[in-house]
């Protein structure tokens, strides 16, 4: 792609005074209307990166730009990036039209612009007819739309979602996943959203960027950071996983805790440490105890969702995560050799 | 069991103030356990009185100046320490702003007199200085109730907010700022006024006699008539009244608009 990312970190590195977190050699590019999705424990420095792009933090050392221009010294003003706060911000003293017009406002535009502006956004975010209201007459998800509609409000570079979700009730946060992607889509605008739930990063990303302790550790698209996590770190963090330490005997097995396991070939010499993925989903529940990777299993926890059990099982020395839609007992299962894949020993 | 505790409390609280508005309308009250007769001539005599006259208006500018002070010296120093980096820096801070309750009007006087009686600073007498110790009363009321709403309203995330949407910095003052502590600002003036206008230790001793405040002057009207006295006591009470009425109805309205935060 020759067109200049919409925002870009180049080895950005910055470091809170007194304190070992920060952010460390990192570089990413938010290509212009994609919807980028940065993820990962509390503590890794998330919201630092949000902050490095609107401006309230500047770099130690590496570049920030915003449509190719370099901002790494400008005001946050001049770099004119839409936020929308984890607790909203919304100014309690003005009505949602005044909020969301509030940055036409301070670039002086007349007060019939501003209202028009204001209720067309207030449209497009599902608000229509409460330009009146005063903030705290709303819902917390209607709040959000009007954070939402207030960012996007002066045609900004990109939009910067810093946990935007989490105040939310759960089936509000998941009505509203969808609004944020629509709304996102429909600007056309190049956005980063912060969060620490792993099902919105999934399910709403175009992209998602993997943090651990400051640094980047995977940043691909949703299916390839589940499928092919770059480490044991990201397939723990992405969804649910059996993380199996193993030992290499033949070319394609390897001795593990729970029993010798076929496997796709590794190419690793015997006695070489391997470290295995199994994502629980993969897990297959069978009724006769003999097979290829067939295990007999007793449970040891077995909590119902539903739609699917997520269960617990002892097999030989070791313990297996399985979900299942299966209702019935579960006595032996079978690991297809295709569920199993190698991460990289750390 | 209670409610008869609540009724005896309020009936020891309203009783003085209920005999005060009794007696400043009677005619006269000596000996008895209610005055006689029905007069409004005390209050006009309060009225006309030159020195109630002249207290009432020393009160007023005191306050007045009292409040002006805390705004232009009180905002600033709120803000400074709500944005304090380290939360010790914060906590001592506090810790410091609030010494002043602790401390009693009585040594703050001694203190005033002992430095502005010397010839280098020979202030003592100035309704300034009355509007200095006012001051030092009541800065704490005022930064306690607006350093509380800057937290509770996340003051700082609402700056930052207006600030990615092209705000200058005084624009940001003037309209996220000022409009948002609007309701605290007004009810710390409330009781700082509050306290000025009712404040008498401090003033009594260090006040000249030109500038005696109404306080200062009220305890004059003991030694005459009960009637008189009565009525210039039931009108300082009433600005107190008028004063803490308005705190009550500015604070109200500051919880209905912070609901958005919660």
């Amino acid at each position: 792609m020759s067109a200049m990312p919409a925002v870009a970190l180049e080895r950005v590195t910055f470091r809170y005074s007194g304190a070992k977190a920060g952010i460390f050699d990192l570089s990413l590019g938010i290509e212009p209307g994609e919807l980028v999705v940065c993820i990962g424990p509390s503590g890794c420095g998330k919201t630092t990166l949000l902050k490095l792009i609107a401006g309230f933090l500047r770099p130690e050392s590496g570049r920030v730009r915003l449509g190719g221009e370099d901002v790494t010294a400008a005001t946050v003003r001049a770099r004119q990036c839409g936020v929308v706060f984890q607790s909203y911000a919304l100014f309690p003293h003005m009505t949602v039209w005044e909020n969301v017009a509030y940055p036409l406002r301070v670039r002086d535009v007349a007060v019939a612009a501003r209202r028009r502006k204001a209720s067309e956004l207030l449209e497009l975010v599902g608000l229509a007819g409460l330009d009146d209201r005063l903030p705290a007459q709303l819902s917390g998800g209607q709040q959000q739309r009007v954070a939402l509609a207030r960012a996007l409000a002066f045609e900004p570079r990109a939009l910067l979602l810093d946990e935007p979700l989490s105040a939310l009730d759960a089936a509000t946060r998941v009505a509203m996943r969808d609004e944020v992607r629509r709304i996102q889509k429909s600007q056309n605008i190049a956005a980063l959203l912060i969060t620490h739930d792993q099902d919105e990063a999934l399910s709403l990303a175009d992209r998602i960027a993997v943090l651990r302790e400051g640094r980047l550790v995977q940043y691909a698209d949703p299916h390839t950071v589940y499928d092919r996590p770059a480490s044991a770190f990201v397939a723990d963090f992405v969804g649910r996983a059996n993380l199996i330490d193993s030992t290499a005997v033949a070319p394609d097995a390897v001795d593990t805790p729970i029993g010798r396991l076929l496997t796709p070939a590794h190419g690793a010499a015997a006695g070489a440490p391997l470290k295995l993925l199994v994502r629980p989903e993969r897990v297959e529940v069978v009724a006769v105890p003999n097979g290829e990777n067939v295990f007999a299993a007793r449970v040891v926890r077995d909590r119902f969702f539903g739609a699917t059990r997520q269960i617990e099982l002892a097999i030989g020395g070791g313990t297996l995560k399985i979900e299942t839609a299966t209702r019935g007992a579960v006595a032996q299962i079978r690991i297809p050799r295709d569920a199993i894949q190698f991460l990289p020993w750390q | 069991m209670s409610r008869w505790i609540t009724a005896a409390y309020l009936a020891y609280l309203i009783a003085p103030i209920v005999l005060l508005v009794v007696g400043s309308f009677g005619e006269s009250w000596f000996n008895t356990l209610l005055p006689t007769g029905l007069t409004s001539k005390w209050y006009l005599q309060v009225a006309t009185d030159p020195s109630f006259r002249r207290a009432f208006g020393a009160s007023l500018f005191v306050a007045a100046m009292t409040c002006l002070a805390c705004v232009a010296v009180g905002l600033p120093l709120a803000y400074a320490v709500y944005r304090a980096h380290s939360p010790r820096i914060r906590a001592v801070a506090r810790a410091l702003y609030l010494l002043p309750v602790a401390l009693p009007a009585l040594v703050l006087a001694f203190g005033f007199i002992l430095v502005f009686s010397s010839d280098t600073l020979p202030w003592l007498g100035s309704p300034w200085l009355l509007v200095a110790g006012h001051i030092v009363l009541g800065l704490p009321y005022f930064l306690q109730a607006v350093v509380a709403d800057m937290q509770r309203l996340g003051l700082r995330v609402l700056e930052e907010a207006a600030e990615s949407l092209g705000a200058r910095g005084p624009q940001r003052f003037l309209h996220i700022v000022l409009p948002a502590l609007r309701h605290s600002i007004l009810s710390g003036l409330i009781v700082v006024a509050a306290l000025s206008i009712g404040e008498f230790q401090f003033s009594n001793l260090v006040a000249g006699f030109l500038s005696r405040t109404y306080p200062v002057v009220l305890l004059q009207a003991f030694y005459g008539a009960t009637g008189f006295a009565c009525a210039a006591t039931v009108i300082l009470l009433a600005l107190a009244l008028a004063a803490s009425v308005g705190g009550a109805l500015s604070a109200r309205g500051a919880t209905r608009v912070s609901a958005v935060q919660g």
